[in-house]
């Protein structure tokens, strides 16, 4: 089968290649998805670049992308949730990782069918940025009436957090540029923050909760604005101590800024690592039926294509995700 | 079931009151059938599979649909109690199936072998009247819906809708009702909205 594999570690141009490969080998947990489309996420990018090398070490050759759409086409003895023929999505483990292939096996408990009134584009487009903002914003036990800052609130995560915390009844402040201001409204959110024209921390304040999708300054900014007994939860930010240890980094200490903020703040910090799971992607797939959430495509690239994808999705300008169909 | 005999039996009656049926028919129609519970979510018939099976809806709530290149569904029919639901395009074709039925709350259903129940015409000729009154009706429902698509607003045929599937709301998402309409669900919502206010 035709698959779009990372050969070494390098620049998007360099290290991409299309291969002929042999289709995955099926667990008695797996189904076989024969893939409609892909999606990119930034952590693809990272990886790419051969940033993640010490967090999740993968021998290359290897087939890229989490996020798929697909028909089920064949299953393993032990599948009791899926049929042949049900249409699927699904962010695949780190250890099935290779969805830009014509096929992905994928243990089931990682699958969802996909929500019948969107397309196969609109569900791969959901898995990985739809988890990160669920889980994340569970986490945080976000509840009616919380108020809650979300950082980049046209980014593929942010996006879809917002919708999250709208159908949870939050009020939501969000953070974009100019040129999305409206649509990023139309997604529900009650104050936009244009952060060209003003400054955020003088808008959201005291919130409940900061949900950080873009690290660096904005993770310590993210104390200024929370409120006493606040959480600062982050998907960029620096590993939580609890988050290192499951990377197996037993000596990992959080830096001291961090821990100093969270301290004085009384403000709870917590870097979270989405993790696949099909029941959540179930919750998800009834909110996007109930069109509580909907999924907000950048663009849609055909396979033969699928490096430009990645061309786009590093010049961070995405507004929404970028899918690639396969088939 | 406990009541499985009783739903048949009343199906049974109710083709007695239209026709004359023999005791062999009616024994045939016990031999060919088989009263089930299928459970919410329960996919009865699968786009690509043979038919083998039409069913009769004793209480519940089932839907048939099928999905385009895209991957959305599009919603041909609903059947409540004493509907008929199968896909007849591919029993009429002898083809696989390209709908999908699937049960959209709890329902009880009386299952019949298709081409079982098709072979009782040659076998009972007494049967044809009651299936060709099933057959007419059913036309005349699908016309119904064609010319309502063609002639009457969005908001006039949820009316309809409403009117024929009384309570479904209960047991369907948005998408199921919007897809069977032929509109968004953002459209459907809008005309909730001013069905509301009137």
């Amino acid at each position: 089968m035709k698959a779009l594999q990372l050969k070494a570690y390098g620049e998007i141009n360099e290290s991409l290649i299309f291969n002929e490969i042999p289709k995955p080998n099926m667990g008695p947990n797996d189904v076989m998805i024969e893939v409609k489309a892909a999606a990119i996420n930034p952590i693809d990018k990272s990886i790419i670049l051969g940033n993640l090398q010490s967090l999740l070490p993968i021998p290359l050759p290897c087939t890229l992308a989490y996020d798929v759409s697909g028909t089920v086409v064949e299953k393993g003895n032990d599948v009791g949730n899926f049929e042949i023929g049900d249409l699927v999505h699904s962010r695949v483990p780190q250890e099935q990782m290779g969805t830009l292939a014509e096929y992905v096996a994928v243990t089931n408990s990682a699958v969802s069918k996909k929500p019948g009134n969107v397309s196969f584009e609109e569900a791969a487009s959901i898995p990985l940025a739809g988890l990160t903002a669920m889980q994340s914003l569970e986490y945080a036990q976000l509840k009616e009436n919380d108020r809650i800052l979300i950082h980049a609130g046209s980014g593929g995560v942010g996006s879809l957090a917002i919708q999250y915390a709208k159908s949870k009844g939050a009020f939501v402040y969000t953070t974009t540029s100019t040129a999305n201001v409206e649509w990023v409204k139309a997604l529900g959110a009650d104050r936009v923050i244009d952060y060209k024209t003003e400054d955020y921390k003088t808008i959201a304040n005291d919130v409940d909760i900061v949900f950080d999708t873009l690290g660096k300054a904005y993770t310590t900014e993210s104390f200024e604005v929370v409120k006493p007994g606040g959480k600062v939860v982050s998907i960029v930010g620096p590993l939580d101590e609890e988050s290192a240890q499951m990377f197996g980094m037993t000596d990992y200490k959080l830096s001291d800024e961090i821990a100093t903020l969270s301290r004085e703040k009384n403000a709870a910090y917590k870097f979270i690592f989405m993790h696949p799971n099909g029941a959540h992607l179930e919750i998800i797939k009834a909110l996007i039926e109930d069109e509580k959430m909907k999924p907000i495509i950048d663009k849609v690239y055909p396979f033969e294509e699928a490096i430009e994808a990645f061309k786009h999705l590093a010049s961070g300008r995405a507004k929404g995700k970028i899918v690639i169909k396969i088939n | 079931m406990a009541t499985s005999a009783l739903s048949l039996e009343e199906l049974i009656k109710k083709i007695k009151g239209q026709i004359d049926l023999s005791p062999d028919a009616e024994e045939y129609l016990y031999l060919i059938s088989k009263e089930r519970l299928f459970h919410k979510g329960s996919v009865l018939l699968r786009e690509g599979q043979p038919v083998k099976k039409v069913y009769f809806v004793t209480d519940g709530c089932l839907r048939s649909y099928c999905i385009d290149k895209t991957g959305k569904e599009h919603t041909l029919q609903f059947a409540i109690k004493n509907w008929w639901i199968s896909d007849y395009i591919a029993i009429h074709n002898k083809e696989t199936a390209t709908l999908s039925v699937e049960c959209l709350k709890d329902s009880t259903v009386i299952e019949f072998n298709a081409a079982k129940l098709n072979e009782m015409l040659a076998l009972f000729p007494e049967y044809e009247p009651f299936q060709r009154f099933i057959l007419e009706r059913h036309v005349v429902s699908l016309h119904k819906r064609i010319l309502n698509q063609l002639q009457l607003t969005a908001a006039e045929r949820y009316d309809l809708f409403i009117e024929q599937y009384p309570n479904i709301e209960q047991s369907t998402r948005n998408y199921h009702i919007a897809s069977y309409l032929g509109i968004t669900q953002e459209s459907l919502s809008r005309i909730r909205v001013e069905k509301a206010k009137k």
